[in-house]
């Protein structure tokens, strides 16, 4: 790895601790995170068995669905964790009026993802593509919607999260809370780096 | 540019680029090596760096690691030995 890339992006307050025991947001949070990383391990899994036993559904599958709508929620959910990322730098200076834009546009740009998916998903039945299409749709839907409920509880926790950095709740001692959203709004992005090549590049 | 700004660009490039690889036809091993290789290093970069996991409790950072780094090997093993997978996962009877 490049070693500039393993730089952080961001020197919090609390730097000189030992990073070690450091707990990023609260205890809470990774509870929630560890269960989500368990529950799509296991999704991932039905995946796995899956293409195991049919080969040739998954092998074609992706060719009926359309990339460009992978590819956009990709770029949907990255941008918006570098905007969080970006909102717990501003809150770390004690900038909360820019941490809150920041979030404002993580917002956004999390709400696109519903939007691409519901027209991906009006344009996959107009192709033939339910749920009933075959075993690899059938998974698709399944995990896919899983998924999209779980960037629904995130967008819920940068909501509130947005409401209490407006109200200035947040400084650069405390913050706790919008960390911990921001964590697992990232996990949400781990999770669907992972879907993604599985239903729009894998083969 | 920033720090931030070059690992998004980063992570935004790489997701092209995979979509590129697999709609110009790859198959096999080829794009499966890579999509492993792909989950991999993207999953690590957004733990590390939009997470900064690098400076945070290392049980939780090892579980996420963990994470990314056996869905890549499952990635491998159920192309590689698919047939194994189907037997192991049939029922009989």
């Amino acid at each position: 790895m490049n070693t500039s890339l393993a730089e952080p992006l961001t020197t919090p307050p609390d730097a000189n601790l030992d990073t070690d025991s450091r707990v990023p947001g609260n205890s809470g949070i990774w509870v929630g995170i560890f269960c989500v990383l368990v529950e799509f391990l296991m999704l991932f899994t039905v995946y796995f068995v899956a293409k195991a036993h049919h080969p040739e559904a998954f092998q074609g599958g992706p060719d009926k669905l359309a990339t460009v709508a992978g590819v956009t929620i990709t770029m949907l959910l990255l941008t918006s964790g570098y905007c969080m990322v970006k909102a717990v730098a501003a809150v770390r200076q004690d900038a909360s009026t820019r941490a809150f834009r920041w979030i404002l546009l993580a917002i956004l740009l999390g709400c696109g993802y519903p939007l691409v998916k519901y027209f991906e998903i009006r344009w996959n039945i107009t192709h033939g593509v339910d749920g009933q299409a075959g075993i690899f749709y059938t998974v698709y839907y399944y995990l896919t919607l899983t998924h999209l409920v779980h960037v629904f509880w995130g967008l819920l926790g940068l909501s509130w999260v947005a409401i209490r950095t407006n109200r200035g709740i947040y400084s650069s001692e405390e913050y706790g809370g919008l960390e911990a959203a921001a964590v697992y709004w990232h996990t949400t992005d781990v999770i669907w780096l992972v879907i993604f090549p599985f239903f729009y590049v894998l083969r | 540019m920033g720090h931030a700004e070059k690992i998004w660009l980063l992570l935004i490039g790489l997701t092209l680029a995979g979509a590129w690889f697999a709609e110009t036809g790859h198959p096999g091993w080829p794009l499966t090596l890579l999509v492993a290789g792909l989950i991999a290093f993207k999953g690590r970069m957004v733990i590390d760096q939009y997470m900064e996991m690098t400076r945070a409790n290392a049980h939780i950072r090892h579980v996420l690691y963990a994470f990314v780094f056996i869905i890549p090997l499952l990635v491998i093993f159920s192309h590689g030995w698919g047939d194994l997978v189907r037997r192991l996962t049939t029922l009989n009877g």
